[in-house]
């Protein structure tokens, strides 16, 4: 030992190159071992849900940042740091994530885009959030300006995801998430959307309740479109349902007797009460029209086009409000085609036989009585009497062979003159006609089938 | 410091070898050695750099470089420590015979 201790005196002179070695050990190994340090730092945390973490190596010392969610996880992330071989000190630099109160978060839908706002607890259910609004809303761009906060209520995932799902049926609008209570605001993006809403908001977790629903629907719109030169009657907009659908449709055909009917309609919950009576009378209005447009708008009715003359336009500025059912308006912008041209008698005649083919003046079943399906038929037929004002004109009655030819001759003289008084009530001289009742007299057709009687209930209009 | 010893033994064999070499050559070596006095010094240094390594009180890269200076100084010292006895045990063995 004493040996050891005499030899040690003169260990020195390796001290030199003991220190160029560690020189060169220091130079070569320094950066490889913080870079060693911090992967495996980084490692050591996969698990742990922090935000904003940061981890730098100086030496073998650590300096650990982080943003926790709870005091749990801080600790605990601080251990597994220290826990890693090779760190000989950790710099705990490591927070507490905020906590928020009151817990907001919010969804807003504008025209382009929809933006995330707001808190969320943990960066998955930010992730989940994102993923869940990209799913529903397909190719809308989707914002995240979402912040980390501690203190959401508790089941705020499921709320926030099905207030998300909610987002999809608005147009434009903001659902807030204020604590446990839901505000929503805007536009539903279709109709029956609002219903929608509020009917999904019964889900909500338990616990969360809606304070403010101020969802509104978009209006309930029904279009009508005469075009003269296609000779098309195109309905587009919304019905309540198929039997409304069918029921329209069926009434245009039998109010627009020339027009080809485009069928464009949608059915769509959320009709005003009403609807049907006030649309069918409208689109009797509108089959007056020469050319017009009618727009139901909720409960607004708005026709506007070309009378025929002057008298069809003061009845149906005035006449058609009278029809609608409580609570509706109409607004009619109606003005006058120009006169056409005279003709005639000839012509005139031609020109009575052309509309006369194309569709029947109905009455109520053994009376009278014009229908009202029949008006746009006899605006026609008065437009071309005023054509030809020196032509005197016989209104013929015929019926089918039903019946008593006593009262078949008086119900086919009667309805030669209620067709008269109608054009008598259009401002034209009535001494130009002559009613005339022929009963059964003057068939054009069997009367064995239905359809031949059919054909021989008729008016025609004969230009002496 | 395991983890270190396997990162870089290479650098600590290194150490230990020169230590070897040094404790072989010490103890037939006629240099002047270092005066009881110096050596005292010497050891109240090194017991200071270990005493600031374990309480770390060294900050960073520096802490480091020391930790890693005081590994292979302490090797050097071991390796010294085993050559200067070899080498008297085989100068010893080798005297009776010559």
């Amino acid at each position: 030992m004493h040996g050891l201790f005499k030899w040690s005196s003169k260990w020195w002179p390796g001290v030199i190159p003991l220190v160029i070695l560690w020189g060169l050990a220091a130079w070569s190994s320094t950066a490889k071992v913080e870079g060693d340090l911090a992967v495996r730092a980084n490692a050591a945390l996969k698990d742990t849900v922090l935000d904003k973490r940061r981890i730098s190596v100086d030496g073998r010392d650590v300096t650990f940042a982080a943003n926790a969610f709870s005091e749990g996880g801080r600790s605990s992330a601080v251990t597994s740091v220290e826990a890693v071989s090779g760190v000989r000190l950790v710099n705990d630099e490591t927070r507490l994530v905020a906590e928020a109160k009151p817990y907001v978060w919010s969804a807003e839908r504008d025209v382009v885009r929809v933006t995330l706002g707001g808190n969320s607890p943990l960066p998955s259910s930010k992730g989940k959030l994102m993923e869940a609004a990209k799913a529903s809303l397909g190719g809308v761009e989707v914002v995240d300006q979402m912040g980390l906060a501690r203190g959401a209520p508790p089941r705020f995932d499921a709320a926030a995801l099905l207030l998300l799902d909610q987002i999809g049926k608005l147009k434009d609008g903001k659902i807030t998430l204020t604590g446990t209570q839901v505000n929503l605001a805007g536009m539903a993006r279709d109709l029956g959307g609002r219903e929608a809403i509020a009917a999904a908001l019964k889900n909500l977790p338990e616990g969360y309740s809606v304070a403010a629903n101020d969802i509104e629907a978009p209006p309930y719109v029904f279009q009508a479109y005469k075009d003269p030169v296609a000779v098309t009657l195109t309905l587009t907009g919304y019905v309540p349902d198929n039997n409304v659908h069918a029921a329209l449709v069926a009434a245009a055909g039998r109010k627009f007797f020339s027009e080809k009917v485009v069928d464009n309609l949608k059915a769509s919950v959320g009709a005003p009460s009403g609807f049907a009576a006030a649309v069918v009378p409208a689109l009797g209005a509108l089959s007056r029209l020469s050319t017009g447009t009618l727009v139901v708008s909720d409960r607004e009715v708005k026709l506007s086009g070309d009378a025929l003359y002057d008298a069809a336009a003061g009845q149906i500025r005035g006449g058609l409000g009278k029809d609608f059912p409580q609570g509706w308006q109409y607004k009619a912008e109606i003005s006058v085609k120009p006169a056409s041209a005279p003709v005639d008698p000839t012509v005139c005649q031609q020109l009575f036989s052309e509309i006369l083919s194309k569709g029947k003046i109905r009455f109520e079943s053994g009376k009278s009585e014009i229908v009202a399906d029949s008006a746009g038929l006899l605006d026609r037929l008065i437009e071309t009497a005023m054509r030809c004002p020196s032509a005197t004109i016989e209104i013929a009655g015929h019926t089918d062979s039903d019946g008593d030819e006593a009262a078949n001759q008086t119900l086919s003289e009667k309805r030669a003159q209620a067709v008269m008084d109608d054009l008598v009530r259009a401002g034209l001289p009535p001494d130009r006609f002559i009613p005339v009742g022929y009963g059964s007299t003057q068939p054009i057709a069997g009367n064995d089938t239905e359809d031949g009687k059919a054909q021989n209930r008729r008016i025609e209009f004969v230009v002496k | 410091m395991a983890a270190l010893a396997t990162f870089f033994w290479g650098w600590l064999l290194g150490a230990l070898l020169l230590g070897f070499c040094m404790g072989w050559i010490a103890v037939v070596h006629r240099a002047q050695g270092v005066s009881k006095v110096w050596m005292r010094w010497l050891a109240l240094l090194a017991a200071a750099l270990v005493a600031a390594s374990l309480t770390k009180v060294v900050p960073g890269r520096f802490g480091y470089w020391l930790d890693l200076f005081l590994m292979m100084f302490a090797l050097y010292l071991f390796g010294c420590a085993i050559g200067s006895w070899l080498r008297d045990w085989v100068v010893s063995r080798s005297k009776p015979a010559s």
